[in-house]
């Protein structure tokens, strides 16, 4: 069943202004419809409960994003990519940005709006959850004027809102208090482009800090700080977005310990209220909401440990600013294997943070010669070997490179035989072919999946497999270069 | 921006003239408004370039550009894209002279059945206008909503990395 176009109205009144006035004149008459990635996937299904709409796609007082010192003013209208692209939201809001970048893929992205996600009202919707966590405001707007209110509780019910037939959203306001805080946010489905998800999780917590004393007291370990702050958010587990109030309740001021964990994770799965549909079953989506909680403990606790090493990362990072060329390039030299690329990286100092310095060295990277490249490859050992091919520049540097690939290579020391051989005769092949060994960036693969790559690359072309041995080797060198700041 | 159309369309509720450019040259149509645009490009214009797959903006074989804007055709009602400039494939190649990337998908087997490959063209394009050397990961994202039966998409990974590689070193 299709609509058929000539059954439908559709206007453009250009302005804010003439579209609330439109609406106030026959309220719930007409539907308002930004990018149209969902009012038109109702239309051609020809499920639209409205004959007459209004455009309000790129009315100018709708797509703008304003920073001030307390806030960021979204306008409803304004698209993923446009959310996508804001700095200020990347570096603050950063489980919005993740799930702009979740939603749909590029061009879907470049025509859904913030506001058009909050009004569809999808409890599954990859954004709302981390307006959610981060106490979003929306400012509604109408012929009677504006309105401010909280977003929590916007949803009454499952695509219920209280937005009234006259209003529309105007902007989504995100308070700038969350600076110190742990973010996470993680979707759960079959793929994240495209992919509605499962169960979607946005989460944020701040730790009390360390004080003197637990430093002192326990020496080199600190001491588990307890939560003073947490937000949980899930989406996909209840008729509308939903926030864990109780969870979150019987987390803050506590410190985290297994025993906590697992109260959280139980608190969790009685706390949510899914559904069984074409995506999942409401008994999965419990037991995942539930490890998504405790996944995030896990990592608050590790971040928690880590206060030190983010502090320990920006150490790392000045005294390597401050040292002299030399020094600064042996310092960063076993993070690639080639002495041009941590020759170049010496010279782009000072680097202010560690985004900074992975742009730059994808950078310096990119611009280095083959021969560069080569000798950057040759600064690994094979995969399932330790011992490196090359002589390497320094021992030092050397040392700590066979260091790195041994823990980037763990899985495939602990793989079975028949893996371990067929990656030596997989790397034997690879070596004949194109003279040189075999580069993949190991972190987090397992042997088998090694082993799937490198039988595919086999079949490259020297040219196709020159760029994507360099391509492994940029990733390689982010890893590295993220552990080297841990000192 | 749309032009205040409003008065107009709700008095006359029928086929009005909404004008815009189609690769490069001016064009005027006369259609409903909620018309999608992939409709009139392909039946009015005759630009059977864009396809229609799952008509609901999940598998991109419809995308074009408007204002040089990666968007899903199935998705636009005509009268948003009024006043705008839109590309499709057909408007990719210089006459006859291949664009890089058409040239690295035909070099690389990037295309088979030939259903996705207007749209991953036009992806790919839209991603080299944002990003002229991606990385590889960068060009699965570029291409995520662009779904493709056939190729597994290594060989169109492989394509827009060669169209990046030679638009990097003819632009040096």
């Amino acid at each position: 069943m299709r609509s058929d176009p000539a059954d439908y109205e559709l206007v453009a009144p250009g302005s804010l202004q003439a579209a609330v006035a439109l609406l106030a004149r026959s309220p719930g008459e007409w539907l308002p419809i930004a990018g149209g990635t969902d009012v038109m996937v109702q239309y051609a299904a020809a499920k639209l409960p409205f004959r007459k709409l209004v455009s309000i796609w790129n009315l100018p007082e709708l797509r703008s994003i304003e920073v001030t010192a307390n806030e960021i003013r979204v306008g409803a209208g304004s698209t993923y990519t446009d959310i996508r692209e804001q700095e200020v939201i990347e570096s603050e809001f950063p489980m919005l940005a993740r799930a702009a970048r979740w939603t749909g893929g590029i061009a879907n992205q470049n025509r859904g709006t913030i506001g058009g996600n909050i009004v569809n009202a999808s409890p599954a919707a990859d954004s709302l959850p981390a307006l959610l966590a981060y106490d979003a405001e929306l400012i509604l707007v109408s012929v009677r004027g504006e309105r401010r209110l909280p977003y929590e509780g916007f949803h009454t019910d499952y695509k219920k809102t209280k937005l009234a037939p006259d209003e529309l959203i105007r902007a989504v306001c995100l308070p700038r208090k969350f600076a110190g805080y742990v973010h996470h946010a993680r979707k759960v489905g079959s793929r994240n482009a495209q992919a509605i998800s499962k169960v979607c999780i946005a989460a944020l917590a701040r730790l009390a800090p360390a004080t003197a004393m637990d430093r002192k007291v326990v020496g080199r370990t600190v001491m588990g700080q307890p939560i003073e702050d947490l937000r949980v958010a899930l989406g996909s587990v209840a008729p509308v977005p939903l926030r864990l109030r109780e969870t979150e309740h019987v987390l803050i001021g506590k410190v985290i310990d297994p025993s906590l964990v697992s109260l959280a994770q139980k608190t969790a799965v009685a706390e949510v209220r899914p559904i069984n549909d074409i995506r999942s079953t409401a008994k999965y989506r419990s037991a995942v909401a539930g490890n998504l909680v405790a996944e995030f403990l896990y990592l608050l606790n590790a971040a928690g440990k880590g206060t030190g090493a983010d502090k320990g990362a920006s150490d790392v990072l000045a005294r390597w600013n401050a040292a002299p060329s030399d020094a600064a390039e042996m310092q960063v030299l076993p993070c690639c294997g080639s002495l041009k690329w941590a020759r170049a990286m010496a010279a782009r100092r000072p680097l202010k943070d560690e985004d900074v310095l992975l742009t730059t060295s994808d950078d310096v990277w990119r611009h280095l010669g083959e021969d560069d490249w080569m000798k950057a490859f040759h600064s690994h050992p094979r995969i399932g070997e330790s011992k490196t091919t090359a002589e390497s520049e320094t021992t030092e540097a050397a040392q700590k490179s066979e260091a790195w690939a041994r823990q980037e290579q763990e899985t495939v020391a602990g793989a079975d035989e028949a893996v371990k051989i067929a990656l030596a005769e997989g790397n034997r092949a690879y070596e004949q072919k194109f003279g040189r060994i075999f580069i993949v960036c190991a972190t987090g693969k397992s042997a088998q999946e090694l082993l799937g790559m490198l039988r595919r690359r086999l079949l490259n072309d020297a040219r196709t497999e020159f760029a994507e041995a360099a391509e492994q080797q940029r990733q390689i060198i982010q890893v590295r270069l993220r552990k080297w700041l841990q000192g | 921006m749309i032009h205040s159309s409003m008065s107009r369309s709700s008095e006359i509720h029928g086929r009005s003239e909404i004008s815009l450019t189609v690769n490069g040259a001016p064009r005027t149509v006369r259609a409903f408004p909620m018309e999608r645009l992939l409709d009139v490009l392909r039946d009015q214009l005759g630009l059977t370039g864009a396809k229609e797959g799952c008509g609901e903006g999940e598998c991109g074989s419809c995308s074009v550009l408007i204002d040089g804007t990666l968007v899903n055709s199935c998705l636009v009602p005509i009268l948003q894209a009024a006043d705008t400039s839109v590309v499709t494939i057909e408007g990719i190649a210089a006459g006859e002279r291949l664009h890089g990337l058409q040239k690295a998908f035909l070099e690389c087997g990037g295309a088979q059945c030939g259903i996705c490959t207007p749209g991953m063209i036009l992806a790919s394009s839209h991603l080299l206008s944002k990003k002229p050397v991606p990385t590889l990961d960068e060009i699965k994202e570029g291409l995520s909503g662009n779904l493709c039966r056939c190729t597994g998409y290594i060989q169109i990974f492989e394509a827009v990395a060669r169209a990046a590689r030679q638009g990097e070193a003819s632009s040096q």
